[in-house]
């Protein structure tokens, strides 16, 4: 009888535990997912009902040359912010994983940009990049180059914010590579040493092969990471100069809340899901055939 | 004769209070009416609770609350309230918006007030007409508190530097051009411009102006679609010269580290065209740093610059409320009938009689002095604006600032596109977006 009563608690107790997540995750993220691809299906601009017009966004998306470039910023911006986040956080991550005097102020100095306002940032940068008084061209300039407008050549804006927001970031992945760098064993490089490994053949032979579990951890969030670029080109280049640095989701965000075409809005959004989607499988799948194997 | 009496007695109370409840807003109850009154700007938090208790005082049982939503976040709130029809009764409402508004039956059409009362005799009707220009109808769907207008600022210190007369009301676009050129000074010898004669992008306030000078305009209104005249394109060819062939303006990539406010202010640029409540930014900002004044923006050789450029910032009732009458009356006292000019920001003309023709409005001791008669003068003259559905989207502004007609002007001085070329695909693109809201 006893145990009968102790039996029902412990198939119920669990769910009550785990009932505030699970609303939370219904509400807060299925509910919009599921309504949103609703939505990518309507016209609507937030007055009104939507207006069911079947695939008509995806046609005009397909059919827009805008939005096929702004598919290719996309995928550009993220391959300079994870190839650039990746090297400088791991770099940085071994130039301060030693143990000397004053380490802790250069670790804070270095993550610091990563807790400072993006609106901050792209203003601050926006003035260090500027052509008349802006110091980095004031140094080009000072060693005899003329220097480029950083964010109206066409060629260069998009890139110029991807390596802004890699200087934004590449302290909270310096400090990931961090934590994976002091896990290996010192006694496996130490024992390297003594059989002669320069500090190269360390590297490379050593540390990069016992880190691939982080490396991949880093992968994987970089590029998730980089596709949330909205604040740094709101601030710095709001998309122009003719949608040269317009992405996908800055593009969500035009559609949505500057022109309230939610549905297209949606739409967009839909697309980057399955970009996102993509990577990540394709992430798994790399992950399933080497770090595994490794492990 | 008494049992009679009595009946007909009865009957009038009866009929009495059917009338009496039948008559909007009377409180057949008891119960206090209370409107929700939602605005956008929280530095006025302070001046609104003044209002309201001004409003309370003298009507009893009316309790009004007020919400300030933020403007970067206003407009997404406020569709989602109409979308559940739950707009608030009284609320802020934007030129941008009250066409599409209007047409979506989101604004309470404010016709049978307006023309019933006493509202044109203490506002002016040039503002009230602008507003119902904008709505593309025949009906007034918003009152408004205040006008905005375009005026050409001035560096008086640069132009006594120059050895130049002021810029006055009859100025003409060689006139300026030839003054623009002269302001344009490389100060220290070093081969850069410390002082551009002129400055502007392709920003609405900037452009616009120039065009209906000229007489020009952008969109055709017969069929709404973007088809800029001769008047319109020689006024943007004007004004992209001063760039890439006189050199008297610098290039936006070459402000880019400005906020655009910045760079006359700060005496990099001696002339600049932008909206009339700057006079507020600078007299805050500026104090008397430098000293400036304003004047029209010169006419073009086929238009005049007598017509305006301005737009009215508003307040809209809500379809569907409860109390249509409190909630215009309300309206009507904070659009200007019971406040001080003291509530205004510097630059905005009040669209009440009493207040724009308050002597504080052209304050002497404040900078730029009578030069704001100028102002006056507008408001009572005649207006115009390029405000259509889907505005945002195909001129470029706030977020999009970089792209639309916006980004095509700056693609030109910027040098990324010839003048032609960019206009023949910026015409497509704008009337992509114009053809979905006018089938």
């Amino acid at each position: 009888m006893r145990q009968s009563s102790l039996r029902w608690h412990s198939k119920v107790t669990p769910w009550v535990f785990i009932l505030p997540t699970v609303i939370g995750l219904f509400v807060f993220k299925l509910l919009p997912i599921v309504s949103a691809l609703y939505l990518s299906f309507t016209e609507w601009s937030l007055l009104g009902s939507p207006h069911f017009i079947k695939l008509d966004n995806y046609r005009e998306l397909l059919a827009s040359d805008v939005f096929l470039r702004i598919v290719r910023n996309t995928v550009q911006f993220s391959l300079v912010y994870v190839i650039g986040s990746m090297a400088i956080g791991l770099a940085l991550a071994v130039l301060i994983n030693v143990k000397i005097r004053g380490i802790a102020f250069f670790r804070a100095a270095i993550y610091l940009p990563v807790v400072t306002s993006a609106v901050a940032v792209g203003i601050v940068w926006n003035w260090m990049l500027g052509p008349t008084y802006g110091v980095i061209n004031i140094f080009i300039e000072a060693i005899g180059l003329t220097p480029p407008y950083w964010l109206a050549d066409m060629k260069l804006a998009l890139n110029t914010v991807a390596v802004v927001q890699v200087w934004k970031m590449s302290g909270y992945y310096m400090i990931i590579f961090l934590a994976g760098l002091q896990n290996i064993n010192r006694d496996v490089l130490d024992s390297a040493r003594v059989d002669g490994a320069n500090a190269m053949q360390s590297f490379f032979r050593i540390t990069v092969p016992m880190l691939k579990s982080t490396i991949f951890f880093i992968l994987t969030i970089t590029i998730i990471d980089s596709f949330k670029n909205f604040e740094l080109i709101f601030a710095m280049t709001k998309g122009g100069p003719q949608n040269a640095s317009n992405t996908l989701v800055y593009d969500v965000y035009l559609n949505a809340f500057v022109y309230y075409r939610v549905g297209y809005a949606s739409a967009i959004a839909y697309v980057l899901f399955v970009i996102v989607g993509l990577m990540t499988i394709f992430n798994f799948y790399i992950r399933r055939h080497t770090v595994e194997s490794l492990d | 004769m008494k049992k009679r009496l009595a009946v007909l007695a009865v009957i009038l109370l009866i009929v009495g209070t059917l009338f009496a409840a039948g008559t909007k807003d009377a409180k057949a109850d008891g119960a206090p009416i209370t409107l929700e009154w939602w605005t956008w700007d929280p530095i006025m938090m302070e001046q609104n609770q003044q209002i309201i208790a001004a409003f309370e005082r003298d009507n009893p049982g009316v309790k009004i609350n007020n919400t300030i939503v933020g403007t970067t976040d206003y407009w997404t709130k406020i569709r989602i309230q109409a979308n559940q029809n739950k707009l608030p009764d009284v609320f802020t409402m934007s030129s941008g918006y009250v066409e599409e508004w209007a047409k979506e039956g989101l604004l309470y059409n404010l016709d049978s007030f307006v023309k019933s009362d006493d509202t044109f005799d203490l506002f002016y009707k040039s503002i009230f007409d602008t507003n119902k220009e904008i709505s593309n109808s025949d009906s007034y769907y918003a009152i408004p508190f205040a006008l905005v207008t375009t005026v050409l600022y001035y560096n008086k210190d640069a132009f006594d530097a120059a050895g130049l007369a002021y810029p006055n009301d009859s100025w003409t676009w060689d006139e300026f051009r030839s003054a623009a050129k002269k302001l344009t000074i490389d100060k220290n010898g070093d081969g850069k411009i410390d002082q551009w004669g002129y400055w502007f992008y392709g920003r609405y306030a900037h452009i616009e102006p120039w065009i209906f000078a000229n007489g020009g305009y952008l969109i055709d209104r017969s069929t709404m679609r973007f088809s800029p005249d001769k008047n319109a394109m020689a006024a943007m060819k004007m004004l992209t010269d001063l760039v890439l062939v006189d050199k008297s303006a610098p290039a936006p990539k070459d402000m880019s580290a400005f906020q655009q406010q910045d760079v006359f202010p700060q005496g990099v640029a001696a002339m600049w065209v932008d909206g009339s409540w700057f006079v507020d930014t600078f007299r805050k900002n500026v104090g008397d740093d430098i000293r400036w004044g304003i004047t029209r923006v010169p006419s073009g050789p086929n238009g005049s610059n007598t017509l305006t450029y301005g737009w009215p910032d508003s307040y809209a009732l809500a379809p569907n409320t409860k109390h249509p009458e409190m909630a215009w009356k309300f309206a009507r006292y904070v659009a200007g009938e019971g406040i001080g000019l003291d509530t205004y920001m510097a630059g905005k003309i009040p669209s009440a009689k009493k207040l724009a023709t308050d002597p504080l409005f052209s304050d002497p001791n404040q900078q730029p002095g009578k030069d704001m008669d100028l102002l006056i003068e507008q408001a009572a003259g005649p207006m115009t604006t390029s405000y259509s559905m889907g505005w945002s989207e195909w001129r470029g502004y706030g977020g999009s600032e970089a792209l639309g007609l916006n980004g095509t002007i700056d693609a030109i001085v910027n040098s990324l596109m010839s003048f032609d070329e960019a206009f023949k695909k910026s015409t497509d693109s704008i009337n992509a977006v114009l053809k979905r809201y006018y089938k």
